[in-house]
């Protein structure tokens, strides 16, 4: 029996994190005016940020969805360097070189997808494996690096708009945000998300085809890693085949920081993106301020627990 | 030890935010005394046992228990050292591990360098296990065992701490008639040995059979203790809802006797090797029609229900819909074909907790067919529309469907199956831990949707409830339907006769 109790007021968690990200804007700009605040400097962390964005947009989905993928990271590099040898082993034009990679990645998000909803492997093993394989894969095709990629390819990271200097990948990310944002509120197929992170069983009671949607899900975010992987090798015009290396928990660190909750049915577009930017924010800071990179993992630690326990506090207090 | 009253609480009162969920209730409780507490879902009950129980702390009145004054339980482990022992409505218990270690859990006998003692443990838990009149082995993991028997472990481990004040909540939901006297047996034996015990139940029968006294609470406040044999259930549902509800109010419409067939189960049997195993099930229900399925927990009705609605596979059999066979292998493929289903477990099958009433409601319609499109206004005016039809008490259609009682969430279940128009309606347990006046606000509701056209099967261990609802009745047991009753000729003997043997 539920006494009935005080509705908890609205989810603000992605409210929450912008004021601190004002704050820290500010604070951050009165301590180093100079190289801090700059359109300069907005510039970079936007053009640096937009890759894992692009990665959050579909963790953020899985997280919904009540499972989450640690294989993006492999996903990454994995394509980069397959796009990259396509173009330059195999001389592939452009094109169908992009595609390839994009359908193998979403290929091995599908494969995640299969294993984790139609086998029923738990889903922190079965990408933790995928981590593990995908990584050697990438390594094994491109050695440590593939280098000199063709200008027709490098465009698709470093092509910059003529106002705001923004690079492609940033804008993609917008309009991926922005369509991803629409479709989970709009779209019945996309609600679906949140009933099966919210109770798998009623969900497949109420008529819901729970493993196809947590397997679309897996395909979404595999295929979006993939591009993610284009975007930085496109970039750097270097494949380097380990370019996703710890993406996948920057990633689900950023998601969960914008309200995202291991045990699925909650969360929002723009909480995945507010995440995504205070922590591409406080890196940007600590290399401003030269903190060695060691100490870079550590901040985003503590930031993600010190989260975690303010929410559980906040919860509690509101419960009793 | 003392001879005076063995709990006295006194003007207790426990506010949460937003709710003043206890006003002052004063509660004796006798040595040797079965006390019963009743009142609707939400009157408070469930927190002045937690108050007990040391979950919550009470913000005013006072306890004394046991010879002594002014306790105060500052968390469970206190109150379980002074001697109160809570047995769960909801259970438990830990899946994986086994009867002892469950009954025993964390308070396992133990010898030399504190070495659990797996010889005492054993023999101690065999001892409680007779004590309550459950034959598993001590050893048996709990997830195997039938939802009546860990109930029953439930009970064991609460005996296990040999308790002076035993609280059960509603502890007979799971259980068949045989094990409800069983239990019964256990606390008239308990009793004689002088412990004292409160009971909560929304089963009135019992309450009558088995009580002292009761103890009503309505709205948080105490409606006065009454000696059982002065008190006609009438008067008592009065006190509790405030209002005359008529119990098991009959249909007074009668269904159409020339109703076409509307749903038509034939052959269906499973394969070999299961338990229950459906075996050579064949029924159908007309239009109009209201069927209920009775039987021991265990006989199949929630399996066949199950496989009716494509969420258990059977080795075969046919089923047909106004006529038309349809294959359903799949929940989804169940509600294309127009059936729907109430899971008996309603915060495991049927509720999305967090999520918000117009969500919940909205649920079915984003898995079927039709527009790609989500809007969320329709879907919150559809609420509106349901919260008022069904008079679920609630703020609103975005309150998150976890802050409901009991009653209100199941009529929520309820307008969620409804969304899709099924026209065959299969519900399990529709009244399980739900208050008299919700309940028969949901009997309203099938004679309703039957009148409408739908073909209604329920499914329910409560026997008054189905010889009220039902225009016919069948009867199954392992996995068979053993008889047949016309509603009006049945009773609860000659149900209960076709259930436990042939």
């Amino acid at each position: 029996m539920n006494e009935s109790k005080a509705a908890p007021r609205p989810s603000s968690r992605e409210i929450d994190l912008m004021l601190v990200i004002y704050l820290a804007v500010i604070v951050f700009s009165i301590l180093y005016p100079t190289t801090f605040f700059s359109w300069q400097n907005a510039r970079a962390i936007l053009n640096n940020l937009a890759a894992d964005g692009i990665v959050a947009v579909g963790m953020m989905m899985l997280m919904i969805a009540g499972v989450f993928d640690l294989s993006v990271g492999s996903v990454i590099s994995m394509i980069g360097v397959v796009t990259g040898g396509l173009l330059m082993n195999c001389r592939w034009p452009v094109f169908p070189a992009v595609v390839a990679g994009v359908a193998l990645a979403a290929l091995a998000g599908w494969v995640n997808g299969m294993l984790v909803a139609r086998a029923r492997v738990n889903a922190l093993i079965t990408t933790l494996g995928n981590l593990m394989m995908f990584g050697g894969v990438a390594i094994l095709i491109g050695g440590p690096s593939i280098v000199n990629l063709p200008e027709s390819f490098t465009w698709l990271g470093q092509a910059e708009d003529p106002v705001l200097g923004l690079q492609l990948p940033v804008w993609f990310l917008i309009a991926l945000a922005g369509g991803a944002h629409y479709l989970l509120r709009n779209s019945r197929l996309f609600r679906q998300l949140y009933y099966v992170g919210s109770n798998p069983k009623a969900a497949r009671l109420s008529g819901i085809r729970v493993e196809q949607v947590q397997i679309l899900a897996f395909t979404l975010t595999g295929l979006l890693a993939g591009v993610a992987g284009l975007a930085s090798a496109a970039r750097f015009s270097t494949a380097v085949s380990t370019s996703g290396l710890g993406a996948e928990l920057r990633v689900i660190t950023a998601v969960i920081l914008g309200g995202a909750s291991l045990t699925g049915g909650k969360g929002t577009i723009a909480g995945a993106l507010v995440g995504v930017v205070f922590i591409a924010l406080i890196r940007s800071t600590l290399i401003t301020a030269d903190v060695k990179p060691a100490w870079h993992s550590v901040v985003v630690g503590g930031i993600l627990i010190l989260a975690l326990v303010l929410d559980s506090v906040q919860n509690r207090a509101r419960e009793s | 030890m003392t001879d005076g009253p063995l709990l006295v609480l006194r003007g207790i009162h426990k506010r949460f935010p937003g709710v003043h969920a206890l006003k002052g209730v004063d509660l004796d409780v006798r040595r040797g005394e079965v006390h019963a507490l009743v009142g609707e879902n939400g009157a408070g009950k469930s927190t002045l046992m937690q108050i007990l129980a040391g979950v919550h702390r009470p913000d005013a009145g006072t306890i004394a228990f046991d010879g002594r004054e002014n306790v105060v339980f500052p968390d469970e482990h206190a109150a379980q050292e002074s001697g109160i022992a809570l047995v769960f409505q909801e259970r438990s218990l830990f899946g994986p591990m086994s009867v002892a270690e469950n009954v025993f859990a964390a308070r396992q006998p133990v010898g030399r360098w504190r070495r659990i003692d797996r010889r005492e443990l054993e023999s101690r838990t065999r001892a409680l296990l007779d004590e309550v009149g459950v034959a598993v082995h001590p050893d048996a993991p709990v997830e195997e065992l039938s939802s009546a028997q860990q109930q029953l472990v439930e009970i064991a481990k609460g005996l296990s701490l040999r308790p002076k004040l035993l609280i059960f909540d509603e502890p007979t939901a799971a259980l068949s008639p045989a094990e409800t006297e069983q239990l019964f047996a256990v606390i008239r034996r308990l009793r004689s040995q002088g412990v004292g015990m409160i009971y909560i139940s929304h089963r009135l029968t019992e309450i009558f059979t088995l009580c002292d006294r009761i103890t009503v609470l309505k709205d948080g406040a105490g409606q006065g203790t009454f000696a059982t044999a002065d008190l006609r259930p009438a008067e008592l549902v009065h006190r509790m809802v405030g209002r005359d509800v008529e119990l098991h109010q009959r249909r007074t419409d009668a269904p159409p006797a020339d109703g076409r067939v509307r749903l038509e189960v034939s052959d269906l049997n499973d394969p070999p090797g299961r338990r229950p195993r459906l075996q050579n099930i064949a029924f159908s229900v007309r239009a109009g029609e209201i069927v209920g399925f009775a039987g021991l927990v265990g006989a199949g009705r929630t399996e066949l229900a199950m496989t009716l609605f494509g969420a258990r596979r059977a080795a075969s059999g046919r089923v047909r819909i106004d006529g038309q066979p349809v294959r359903i292998d799949s929940p989804a493929d169940a509600i294309a074909a127009g059936i729907g289903y109430l899971s008996e477990d309603r915060k495991e099958g049927g509720l999305f907790l967090e999520m918000s009433l117009a969500e919940n409601m909205a649920a079915v319609v984003t898995a079927r067919p039709g527009s790609w499109r989500y809007r969320e206004s329709d879907h919150r005016r559809v609420a509106e529309e349901r919260i008022r039809d069904l008079r679920i008490v609630c703020r609103g259609p975005a309150e998150p469907a976890q802050n409901l009682s009991g009653g209100n969430q199941q009529k929520v279940v309820l307008a969620k199956g409804l969304a899709a128009r099924p026209r065959v309606f299969i519900v399990d347990e529709p009244t399980r831990g739900v208050d008299v006046g919700a309940k028969a606000e949901i009997h309203q509701l099938l004679f309703e949707l039957a009148r409408s056209g739908a073909a209604v099967a329920v499914i329910s261990s409560d026997l008054p409830e189905v010889l009220a609802v039902s225009d016919r009745i069948l009867v199954m047991r392992e996995g068979r339907i053993a008889g047949e009753l016309a509603a009006t000729q049945a009773t609860e003997k000659s149900i209960m006769k076709f259930a436990s043997m042939g």
